[in-house]
């Protein structure tokens, strides 16, 4: 990581480079986030390059380069907190109040400004201009997207994951990992638009084996779905349905389905790979 | 597996309950115990036109919550009930950078510290150096403060959460959503002392991203300071108020922070306050406006 440290600008506009950069790893990562380390280990996460930049007031913005190991890994990080426009840097990126977020290939990079976002705003979005083609070619998604159902998908509403603290980040299920998950499981949540006015969530679990998968399914029916009968589908309190099903290795969960119809109907459509 | 809280319990609105029986400790345990009281003050100057935190204001409000908390009509006489002239006492505060405590809430805290009689040698104010600082290891009495934000472990920091430097390892804290956090209060340097816990919520954070989990956006001119001795109840208000505005701003769905569950343990684990609504005396003063719980 060390090695794109002499590429990196220095000086962006009237913001230049103090203190020393520093590299992270996962055992250090903890010195530099306070509570949001968990989220990046989640992943496989390799090692953060941070550069911070003045402006004469004195305020700061924050360059945060993360090898993530993997392009599909630097999609996963990166989908998980999704809510602004897309910004146009890298292979996939969006930009709001002084927050500048974007993937490209094995790397997740993210600007933060600390003080006025809006005097911050062009300094970040060229910094963000200058480091993305710093960062070698562009890499795909996780092959596990492939399995959502297209129609109804809302665009940047899909996030990829491994854990359940990531999980409970993006959707709370529950507070003890009902659904097995963990490095070794992969994730898909995807929102999918049921009229203007409504929408479902699908969570879509790959595991290691069936038996995995058949043991994740048994534990959320009891633990979130007790009432659910062989149908596994329940209408929760909320007047919405939940709905799991298994398919080999895999484990699909229909949140919030405004029916039972829409919900069978979305789990109908996942398109599981060819065994 | 305990029986876990989920997404259906907060729907339900019986999370508490469910929490409760999910760790094996009775509820009914406590119905004998007085209720903790709590008070929330805001005030609509606690911030100027510039988001200025107001000195004069604050002190006013800090004033007004303790006296009404320990039902004095001075404020001088309320801190008396809280320390004693020899009590050396720490201000735990938080220099979290994107949100730290207000240096004008220290500063009313201290000034009544003064006026109660502690000598300004003996106070001390520290977050990460607390289990170093002279101040903080000879200490006889402790202050809790600190602002009120979301946290993507914890769920929400708050009060309890305050006092995770007190810790050897922070890290030890982290695993299961923070759920030991109330097992700090039974450290040492830290058991039985602290006196009064004051939850800053004048821009509490009721969301967070990125990296360190922090955008402006995200923060709001709330106003208000929750003021108790029990922490646990302290928090629990300060949870309601960020459920409340996650579900004004960001939707039913969003209302929940991760997972908000070190608070309810820190009571019917660690016996250290009370997280159920219905045990808590909530006392609400001054600004209305937006009040939202």
């Amino acid at each position: 990581m060390k090695d794109l440290a002499p590429s990196i600008p220095k000086k962006i506009l009237d913001w230049e480079s103090v203190d020393q950069d520093v590299v992270y790893d996962r055992k250090t990562i903890y010195d530099y986030m306070d509570g949001g380390a968990e989220v990046y280990l989640g992943f496989d996460f390799r090692n953060v390059f941070v550069r911070k930049y003045q402006n004469p007031s004195g305020e700061e913005i924050a360059l945060d380069i993360c090898d993530m190991g993997s392009p599909g890994e630097a999609f996963g990080i990166f989908s998980c907190d999704r809510e602004d426009p897309e910004a146009g840097i890298g292979q996939e990126s969006e930009y709001g109040y002084g927050l500048l977020r974007f993937r490209q290939g094995r790397f997740f990079v993210s600007i933060t400004a600390a003080g006025d976002e809006q005097r911050a705003e062009k300094a970040i979005l060229e910094l963000g201009k200058a480091v993305a083609p710093l960062l070698g070619p562009a890499g795909p998604v996780p092959d596990l997207l492939t399995c959502l159902p297209e129609s109804g998908l809302k665009e940047n509403r899909t996030s990829y994951f491994h854990a359940a603290l990531n999980l409970n980040n993006r959707f709370f299920v529950a507070s003890e990992n009902i659904l097995g998950l963990g490095k070794d499981t992969d994730c898909v949540f995807a929102e999918y638009a049921v009229s203007p006015a409504e929408t479902e969530d699908l969570l879509i679990v790959r595991y290691q084996d069936e038996d995995r998968a058949r043991a994740a399914c048994e534990s959320f029916l009891k633990a979130y779905l007790p009432e659910a009968g062989p149908a596994a589908a329940a209408l929760t309190e909320n007047r919405k349905w939940t709905m799991a099903r298994i398919h080999r290795n895999y484990l699909a969960v229909v949140f919030e389905a405004p029916s039972k119809e829409y919900a069978e109907t979305l789990c109908s459509a996942i398109r599981f790979p060819p065994k | 597996m305990k029986s876990p809280m989920t997404r259906r319990d907060f729907i339900r609105g019986t999370s508490f309950a469910v929490l409760g029986t999910a760790v094996g400790f009775p509820r009914n345990t406590q119905l004998e115990a007085p209720k903790s009281r709590v008070i929330l003050i805001r005030h609509a100057e606690a911030l100027d036109e510039n988001s200025e935190f107001n000195g004069p204001v604050i002190q006013q409000m800090l004033d007004e919550a303790v006296m009404k908390l320990l039902d004095q009509s001075d404020p001088t006489a309320a801190f008396r009930l809280l320390v004693k002239p020899e009590d050396i006492v720490g201000i735990k505060s938080n220099v979290w950078s994107y949100l730290p405590t207000p240096p004008e809430v220290e500063k009313a805290i201290k000034r009544r510290l003064l006026d109660a009689g502690v000598k300004e040698e003996n106070i001390g104010i520290d977050d990460h150096n607390v289990r170093e600082n002279p101040i903080f290891v000879k200490s006889t009495a402790l202050i809790n403060t600190r602002p009120l934000r979301t946290h993507y472990l914890a769920g929400v920091s708050g009060c309890i959460k305050n006092y995770i430097m007190f810790g050897e390892s922070q890290d030890a804290y982290h695993p299961d959503s923070c759920a030991a956090l109330g097992s700090l209060f039974d450290l040492p340097q830290v058991k039985g002392k602290t006196r009064l816990n004051i939850l800053c919520a004048l821009t509490p954070q009721f969301h967070g991203r990125g990296p360190h989990h922090f955008s402006r956006r995200y923060v709001w001119n709330y106003k208000g300071l929750i003021v108790g001795q029990d922490p646990v109840a302290v928090d629990t208000i300060g949870l309601r108020l960020i459920m409340a505005k996650r579900r004004q701003e960001l939707g039913p769905g969003e209302e929940l922070p991760p997972v908000p569950k070190h608070i309810q343990i820190a009571d019917t684990k660690y016996g250290l306050g009370t997280s159920d609504l219905n045990r808590i005396e909530l006392i609400k003063l001054g600004w209305t406006e937006g009040v939202m719980i």
